[in-house]
C-alpha cells in the first residue's frame, strides 16, 4: 500500500473508531436541569380530570398560584 | 393520597394543586373513587404529551427498554431513575417525578425534583420550604424549667422514600435564652436534636433560624442566641432501598427517639446542660400496590 494512501485509511479509521466512541457517550441525566426553571412560564395545558372535567392551567390556578405534582402513575 | 388531604389547606394559602400522570381517565377516575380524591384534579396526559411539553419525560425508561438496554450506564440509570426492579414497557410514558409550584401568571418560583425516583417530597414538606408550613401533626409536649417544647411532625404516616420533616417549637421561660449556631465558637453549647435512627432513615442537618445576639455585659461578649419562640426543622428521608423496603415491611409503626440537648441561662446563671428525652411515633403505610381494574 502506498504510504499516502496508509495515511487515509489509518485517519477514516480512527475517525470512525471516534465516531462510535461518541455515539456511545450518554449525557448524564440531571432532573434539576430538566424543565422550566425558576422564573420561566410553564406551558399550558388543557387535560381531562378524574370526573371527565377538562382542566386547564387557569382553572387550577388559585389566587397566589398553583402547586403542579408530576407522578409515575396512579395504577401501579 | 396526601395532596388530597392538604387540598384544602392549600387552597385557603390560595394555592391550587394539581396531580398529573400518564393513567387513563378511567384509571384515575377507579384511583379517585378508592381513595375519595374528590377535589383534588388527578390529570390523565395518556399521550404524555403535556408531560413531554414540560420536558420532563423520563427518556430513561424508553432507553431501558431500548435496544442499549444491556449497556451499564443504561442499566444503572434505569436503577435510578425507572425501577430497582429493572426496566419495564409499563414505565416507559411517565415523568420524572417532581413538583413546580408557579405564581399565579404560571412562571415557576420553586421547584422540587429528586435524584432517585422513589424519594418524594411530602405536601407538607414542599409548604414547609416555601415558608408557609400547613398544620403540622401534633406530637408531644413538654416543659423543663427554661424551655416549653412542642414536638410535631410534617406527617402521620410514612412510607419507603417519604421524605418528610420533625419539628421543635420552643419557647424559653421568661428572661431564659439558649445558644444558637455560632456561640459554639464563643464555648457555649449550641442547642441541637440528636436522633437514634434505623439505617434506613436518612437525616439531613438540623435547620436552625436565624438568631439574636446577646449581649453579655460582664465579658463584654456578642452571642448568637434564642430568646423568643423558635422553631428547628429536622429534615427526615427514608431510604428507597430494597433492604429499606423490607425492613418497613415489618413494621406497622416507626419510633424515632432522641434528645433535645441544650444549655439555658438567663442574665445572672447559666444552668447546668440538659438533656430533654424526645419520641415521634409515625405510621408506616405499606405501599399501595392494588391496581385499577383495568390496567393500562
Amino acid at each position: 500500500m502506498r504510504p499516502i494512501l496508509l495515511a487515509i485509511c489509518v485517519t477514516v479509521t480512527i475517525m470512525m473508531l471516534g465516531a462510535t466512541i461518541e455515539a456511545q457517550e450518554r449525557d448524564p441525566i440531571d432532573v434539576s436541569a430538566l424543565g422550566p426553571q425558576i422564573g420561566e412560564r410553564v406551558p399550558d395545558f388543557s387535560l381531562p380530570d378524574q370526573h371527565g372535567r377538562i382542566q386547564t392551567l387557569e382553572s387550577i390556578m388559585g389566587e397566589n398560584g398553583a402547586m403542579i405534582l408530576f407522578h409515575r402513575s396512579a395504577d401501579w | 393520597m396526601e395532596l388530597q388531604d392538604r387540598f384544602d389547606e392549600l387552597e385557603a394559602q390560595g394555592l391550587g394543586a394539581v396531580a398529573i400522570s400518564y393513567d387513563r381517565e378511567e384509571v384515575l377516575a377507579a384511583f379517585a373513587e378508592r381513595k375519595g380524591i374528590a377535589t383534588l384534579p388527578l390529570l390523565s396526559d395518556d399521550d404524555s404529551a403535556v408531560i413531554r411539553a414540560f420536558g420532563i419525560y423520563n427518556t430513561v425508561a424508553e432507553e431501558g427498554v431500548g435496544p442499549r438496554a444491556d449497556d451499564p450506564d443504561v442499566k444503572a440509570d434505569v436503577a435510578q431513575y425507572v425501577s430497582v426492579f429493572g426496566a419495564n414497557p409499563m414505565i416507559v410514558g411517565t415523568p420524572y417525578p417532581g413538583t413546580f409550584i408557579v405564581d399565579r401568571e404560571g412562571r415557576v418560583t420553586s421547584r422540587f425534583f429528586e435524584e432517585f425516583y422513589r424519594e418524594r417530597n411530602t405536601a407538607a414538606n414542599i409548604m414547609l420550604k416555601l415558608g408557609t408550613p400547613v398544620s403540622p401533626i401534633a406530637g408531644t409536649q413538654g416543659e423543663t424549667s427554661h424551655l416549653a417544647i412542642n414536638a410535631y411532625q410534617s406527617n402521620p404516616d410514612i412510607t419507603v422514600g417519604t421524605r418528610f420533616h420533625l419539628g421543635l417549637e420552643i419557647t424559653p421561660m421568661a428572661g431564659m435564652h439558649v445558644y444558637a449556631p455560632g456561640a459554639h465558637e464563643l464555648g457555649y453549647r449550641v442547642i441541637r436534636l440528636e436522633l437514634d435512627t434505623p439505617d434506613f432513615i436518612r437525616l439531613l442537618p438540623l435547620q436552625y433560624p436565624a438568631s439574636d445576639i446577646y449581649h453579655f455585659e460582664p465579658l463584654d461578649e456578642r452571642v448568637p442566641v434564642y430568646q423568643d419562640r423558635f422553631t428547628l426543622v429536622q429534615e427526615v428521608v427514608v431510604a428507597a432501598s430494597p433492604e429499606a423496603a423490607e425492613a418497613l415491611a415489618n413494621l406497622d409503626a416507626l419510633t424515632l427517639t432522641g434528645r433535645l440537648d441544650y444549655q439555658a441561662c438567663d442574665d445572672r446563671v447559666c444552668f447546668d446542660p440538659a438533656s430533654v428525652p424526645l419520641t415521634w411515633t409515625l405510621t408506616v403505610e405499606p405501599l399501595d400496590r392494588q391496581r385499577a381494574s383495568q390496567p393500562r
